[in-house]
């Protein structure tokens, strides 16, 4: 008789009730989708090869580091008393990324290519579960915005 | 009278898109979700990464037996002869996070041809083949190749006898996957630089076999599924 | 509780310079299935951490090899990582996965790892 460790029932819950089919657009979200340039077009206009944008390896680290390691060998591995629930709060799984990626892409983002879509659905998802919040996330998108674009 | 020196062509313009990583990764350094440093060292890390070292490890193999045997043994024991040390990469020097330590080189003979995937999510053996391409994280992939290996196969090509046993990895846990072709006719006599540079990435995956004179991968235009996933 | 040979609180360093998942070499105790063996994929519900696919449950496979040992993904990821376990390669008919698999293609297959656990003898 196989053993399942009972918090996969709650996770298991929690993950249905996370309602991802029930889940709203992102106004600042819809947005990018709309007026960013997507690099396939950047490329074109300027005449460079490079198939990928500057961002996209920084962007696999960013979903790296979020996820802390699959199986959290690092949080996991800390005897209870030194476990910081708040830490592990703040990680986002790498199989629950891609799972809600692979959901918010079909819903939202089809018609954007590779990696921006993978971009704009690791936003998505990181607003859904709180992690900042749309507000946040403009007016941090505004300083950089004028810092780049500022002579 | 030299020529200028042309510059190469730049993207001069800073699009929505860039803007918004970087807004995303500064305020989950801002929230303290990782440090800056961690994040700069893994990206760091990953700029060395791509498919050369797996490609080299094929064409080693070809050429020496003993090499195949122990490639096929000891996946991660062969990646160190082309230079990748699966164990003490960045950043934690016990492996690398989601591409733990456990490289299987997968033999193919000509009655056996593999081919991988992974269904869950889309696990790839970053350290010694590079980042995934974009076709190798879709539904449409993941979700089909297990359950029609050869369609799409056919979409990406390759079609192979009826009596060739596909085998498709599906790579769900620790161990990451690459395959070791068949060497092909017309290469009698090549050097190992020769055999590397026709293993392309695709062929390392499964979905292509190595030829003579093919060096790259085939571009992927978008196309409908011959048994599209239905959600 | 800790078993007294693994000590979680030192998995990093217990891991670095060794790799995982060979730093749970030795721990998981006598395999239960050898190469070769028939075995079937338990239907055990059907929970999200697990890394156990929909389409194995209720499968024959035959253990093509002992890959390694580790914690279960569904233990290690909520701290129950004293309990390793070994992880066989299994290789499954692809008639048995999918009743209207072509004939022609008789001999095709999957090949997946999962812990022992989910395998019990056919």
């Amino acid at each position: 008789m196989a053993e399942i460790n009972p918090k996969y029932h709650e996770l298991d819950n929690e993950m249905r009730e996370r309602k991802l089919d029930e889940s709203t657009p992102v106004s600042l979200l819809e947005d990018v989708k709309h007026k960013g340039r997507v690099w396939d077009d950047l490329c074109e206009e300027y005449g460079v090869d490079n198939p990928d944008p500057p961002w996209r390896i920084t962007l696999e680290a960013t979903c790296d580091m979020l996820a802390g390691g699959y199986w959290e060998t690092f949080n996991v591995c800390k005897p209870k008393e030194e476990r910081n629930p708040e830490e592990e709060e703040k990680k986002l799984d790498a199989v629950e990324r891609r799972w809600e990626e692979d959901k918010l892409v079909e819903k939202y983002y089809e018609q954007v290519p590779f990696p921006e879509r993978q971009l704009l659905a690791l936003a998505h998802t990181m607003i859904r579960r709180g992690l900042f919040d749309e507000e946040e996330l403009a007016r941090r998108m505004e300083e950089v915005d004028q810092r780049l674009n500022s002579a | 009278m030299a020529e200028k020196h042309k510059p190469a062509p730049m993207v001069d313009e800073v699009s929505e898109f860039e803007v918004l990583e970087i807004a995303v990764r500064e305020l989950a350094i801002e929230k303290g979700l990782f440090s800056a440093e961690d994040h700069q060292r893994w990206t760091e890390y990953m700029h060395t990464l791509g498919p050369l070292p797996a490609a080299r490890l094929v064409a080693k193999a070809w050429l020496d037996p003993e090499f195949k045997k122990l490639a096929v043994e000891d996946g991660v024991k062969a990646s160190l002869e082309v230079g990748i040390d699966w164990v003490n990469s960045m950043p934690t020097h016990f492996g690398t996070p989601s591409d733990y330590c456990n490289l299987r080189v997968l033999e193919d003979t000509p009655k056996l041809k593999h081919v991988v995937v992974c269904t869950l999510c889309s696990c790839y053996p970053r350290p010694i083949l590079g980042q995934s391409p974009e076709w190798y994280r879709t539904p449409n992939y993941r979700r089909r190749l297990v359950r029609w290996p050869r369609q799409v196969l056919a979409e990406f090509g390759l079609q192979l006898p009826d009596d060739v046993e596909v085998r498709v990895e599906d790579s769900n846990q620790k161990s990451r996957f690459i395959v070791l072709p068949v060497r092909p006719e017309g290469t009698e006599g090549w050097s190992e630089d020769q055999l590397a540079e026709i293993v392309t990435r695709d062929c390392l995956i499964g979905v292509a076999v190595p030829k003579p004179g093919k060096t790259a991968n085939d571009p992927r235009p978008v196309r409908p599924a011959v048994n599209p996933y239905h959600h | 509780m800790s078993k007294p040979h693994y000590d979680r609180e030192h998995h990093v360093k217990k891991a670095t310079g060794i790799g995982d998942p060979q730093c749970f070499k030795g721990e998981a105790g006598a395999p239960k299935f050898k190469v070769g063996d028939k075995v079937r994929v338990k239907d055990l519900p059907d929970i999200f951490y697990s890394r156990t696919q929909v389409y194995t449950r209720g499968a024959p496979a035959t253990v093509a090899e002992l890959v390694y040992e580790s914690p279960a993904p569904e233990d290690e990821a909520w701290d129950n990582t004293d309990k390793v376990t070994w992880f066989y390669s299994l290789i499954f008919r692809q008639k048995d996965l999918w009743p209207d698999y072509p004939d022609a293609f008789d001999s095709d297959t999957v090949e997946t790892e999962l812990p022992e656990r989910w395998l019990e003898p056919l």
